[in-house]
């Protein structure tokens, strides 16, 4: 029993051809993916313009429910609010909530990259030589706001502004492990007793030309001729990278005493969480398995588990051969003989990679999951031919009741957490 | 605190120097801007980094920010070897300004205006392929974490001053919550380039900048041979977006981070804040002739700032005239962010 029972009591999520979670659980439910041919991607000629991207008809949706002009804030700040409201809606609060709490918002988010578009604004700045006139370009706010205002922690700043957060903001940069370890670090500030309601998450737009071209440098990007819905094919044999993503997703954490006290229904509790350190390469883990492992037992440990007490596993599942690999050793070694006991899934096959966006996505569909026992069939799967045939991965959506899921994100750098979450 | 948290060793990176006793000499000259003369700043030279302990493909891929990291890093190696500890039982934090993303792209401008009717081509082009790394603060932590073979629990924060903060109280809970014996803080301040400038015009007109990094190793014993340690004693952080509210919040930061001790400000013996911040000094107004920064010296170095005061501190306990006492360090972020941290000098003898 911890000292301090952590409660989830609401969540929001856009991604992908989804301005919801249950959009989007439904959308993953009917095996309908979010990856699409990018058309700007497609226009540049690029080999593969496969990727999961929020299209300019959501983008529309997001801005009108948005609580100013959204055209004076970037992006990443109109969406962070476009989802907070969604969770606060859901858990039953009011935005004022947090400045009558001890409160705190973490945010997961990595670099802000310019698009085609904020290039399209500074080339009207430039001069008859070619250059950018910086002068002209200050004096575009528009334009100058869209190149160089933008900062890693624009959408916390923005946000903790909105809801007058009291006491703790924090931006968390790790990479695609950045939503999981901002969910997590919140979990920790309330069961520490800092603070009693936290609203944490993460946002990404990377769904642009330059991350695009380098990612795709690294070899990390899907260049297989298939169809863009079949590129994220994790834990097959034939996958052959990730597809590019971008989404937001944030959950409300309350201490139970603080739920209890205004009478809000948990969905779901936080049992655990891990975070560490591996280093053993930049772009893949050690290849047995041995520190994603760690990682889990960790988390398992933290919520005061065996590991044969976890039902579910939203794997961090990207569809290169590394990841899946080392992610599919590391879970025979976890689950042992316990495997046969245990579902997995991979929500990437059917959402892509939104890399610091994904921990979050991924730990409010397990949430969803936890509360109406339906377990998400992972896209491109195929048993007959799977590499890892212990691991009890589903293809088709399966209604069972369960208690306990685990969500992995495994960030570039060696950067590995993973969360427990428990049913209400 | 249950368990007490050490400083046991610190290295910086500034324009002082880089020994913690560069902190208390001649203030340097402030320069002018490479890219705006009418600014002035405290730049530093990218540093090389030692071959024996980070892959050569490091200092050509990592922007100088990082390098600076590792450069300050490294010299904490020796002590962190001599701990003896399984690799899992160290925690790395890090504050790290975001990765300046416009900054390897000046090299795309510049092609962009050799060739202004394909913008984006040129920006692909002059993109270098390890760039998708070089945007992930994980990578540089990453890169320490190799280097100096601590894979415990991790967490990196940015981009506001106050990240330094987050870092340490991050190591230190780390410890106090036995999930590691010691830990790396790490931090570096953001790079001097046009984007920082033009990010935020407002703030930029008014900071003198510098660039530099500081590293803390924590632990569970002072280092060896110090008669007296510097034992993290209390810390307290808080966040007000509205100024209105701004100095009840810094009051009661400072009042959590003294609580710990039952102390009251007039305790403490030294107090270090940014004297050129109104709203905080109005906080220590009663106790003026206490106030020092390292400011001076370095400039303002944000994510760097605390963890660089924090260096000096333990600076002071290794000169013959240390005594025993307390030190306050006060943030204050203009985004609104609030700190405070109680640190404790402290004779071998009161631990036996």
């Amino acid at each position: 029993m911890r000292t301090r029972e952590v409660y989830v009591t609401g969540f929001g999520l856009v991604a992908p051809m989804a301005l919801d979670a249950a959009t989007l659980f439904e959308r993953i439910c009917q095996k309908q993916s979010c990856v699409r041919e990018h058309p700007r991607f497609k226009a540049l000629g690029f080999n593969n313009s496969a990727a999961g991207f929020i299209d300019d008809g959501q983008w529309q949706q997001i801005a009108a429910g948005f609580g100013g002009n959204a055209t004076l804030h970037p992006r990443q700040s109109v969406l962070a609010e476009f989802v907070a409201r969604q969770a606060l809606q859901h858990a039953g609060l009011t935005p004022t909530a947090f400045a009558h709490a001890r409160s705190g918002l973490f945010l997961g988010a990595n670099k802000y990259c310019a698009d085609s578009h904020d290039l399209h604004r500074a080339s009207r700045c430039m001069d008859e030589t070619g250059r950018v006139d910086l002068d002209q370009l200050l004096d575009t706010p528009a334009a100058s706001r869209a190149l160089f205002g933008r900062r890693v922690d624009q959408q916390t700043l923005h946000l903790a502004e909105t809801l007058g957060i009291r006491d703790h903001i924090s931006t968390h940069s790790d990479a695609c492990a950045a939503g999981t370890m901002a969910i997590g670090s919140a979990y920790r500030a309330i069961e520490r007793g800092e603070i009693d309601l936290a609203i944490c998450g993460a946002v990404e737009l990377m769904a642009n030309e330059l991350p695009y071209y380098m990612f795709n440098s690294l070899g990390a990007l899907c260049q297989a001729d298939l169809p863009a819905s079949e590129q994220s094919r994790p834990f097959m044999p034939d996958r052959c990278g990730f597809v590019i993503s971008e989404g937001a997703a944030m959950v409300v954490l309350e201490s139970a005493e603080h739920a209890q006290r205004r009478k809000a229904t948990p969905l779901g509790r936080v049992l655990g969480y891990a975070n560490v350190c591996e280093a053993q390469k930049m772009t893949s883990s050690s290849r047995d398995g041995s520190k994603y492992e760690e990682c889990m037992e960790a988390a398992i440990e933290d919520a005061g588990l065996l590991s044969s007490a976890v039902q579910h596993v939203n794997t961090h599942g990207t569809s290169t051969q590394a990841n899946d690999s080392c992610e599919a050793l590391a879970l025979q070694r976890v689950f042992g003989e316990c495997q046969e006991h245990v579902t997995f899934t991979a929500n990437k096959s059917a959402i892509g990679h939104s890399l610091a966006g994904s921990g979050a996505i991924e730990a409010v569909l397990s949430l969803i999951s936890l509360r109406d026992g339906v377990l998400l069939p992972t896209l491109n799967y195929d048993h007959d031919r799977t590499e890892y045939p212990s691991l009890k991965f589903l293809s088709e959506p399966m209604r069972q009741s369960i208690n306990v899921v685990m969500s992995n994100s495994f960030g570039f750098g060696g950067v590995n957490s993973s969360l427990v979450l428990g049913r209400a | 605190m249950s368990i007490a948290v050490y400083i046991h060793s610190a290295a910086v990176l500034n324009a002082a120097g880089s020994e913690c006793a560069d902190l208390l000499g001649t203030p340097p000259s402030s320069q002018p801007l490479a890219f705006d003369a009418t600014r002035r700043a405290y730049p530093l030279p990218t540093p090389r980094l030692a071959s024996d302990l980070f892959d050569r493909k490091i200092q050509r891929s990592v922007e100088p920010q990082g390098l600076r990291l590792l450069h300050c890093v490294a010299r904490l190696a020796p002590a962190l070897a001599a701990l003896n500890l399984p690799p899992a039982r160290i925690a790395l934090t890090a504050a790290i300004p975001e990765v300046d993303a416009p900054s390897p792209c000046w090299d795309a401008v510049q092609a962009i205006g050799e060739q202004p009717q394909k913008p984006l081509a040129q920006l692909l082009a002059n993109t270098p392929p390890l760039h998708a790394l070089t945007l992930l603060n994980s990578s540089v932590m990453a890169y320490v974490a190799e280097a100096l073979q601590c894979h415990g629990p991790m967490g990196g924060f940015c981009s506001q001053d106050n990240a330094g903060l987050d870092a340490l109280i991050e190591a230190c809970q780390q410890i106090v919550e036995q999930r590691a014996d010691a830990a790396l803080v790490v931090s570096s301040s953001p790079n001097l380039t046009p984007a920082l400038y033009l990010r935020d015009p407002h703030q930029a007109s008014e900071a003198m900048y510098g660039e530099g990094a500081a590293a803390l190793l924590l632990g569970l014993v002072p280092a060896p041979d110090t008669p007296i340690t510097l034992r993290i004693a209390g810390f307290a952080r808080g966040y007000s977006a509205d100024p209105q509210r701004g100095a009840a919040v810094g009051r009661g930061v400072i009042d959590r981070a003294l609580s710990v001790e039952k102390l009251r400000l007039g305790d403490v013996g030294q107090i270090v804040a940014n004297p050129e911040d109104a709203q905080l000094m109005s906080l220590i107004a009663d106790h003026p002739r206490d106030v020092r920064s390292a400011r001076a010296m370095t400039g303002d170095l944000g994510a760097s700032a605390l963890l660089t005061e924090i260096a000096l501190a333990l600076h002071h306990t290794h000169t013959a005239s240390a005594t025993p006492g307390y030190t306050l360090l006060v943030s204050h972020s203009r985004a609104g962010h609030w700190g405070a941290l109680l640190l404790a000098s402290e004779t071998m003898e009161e631990h036996t």
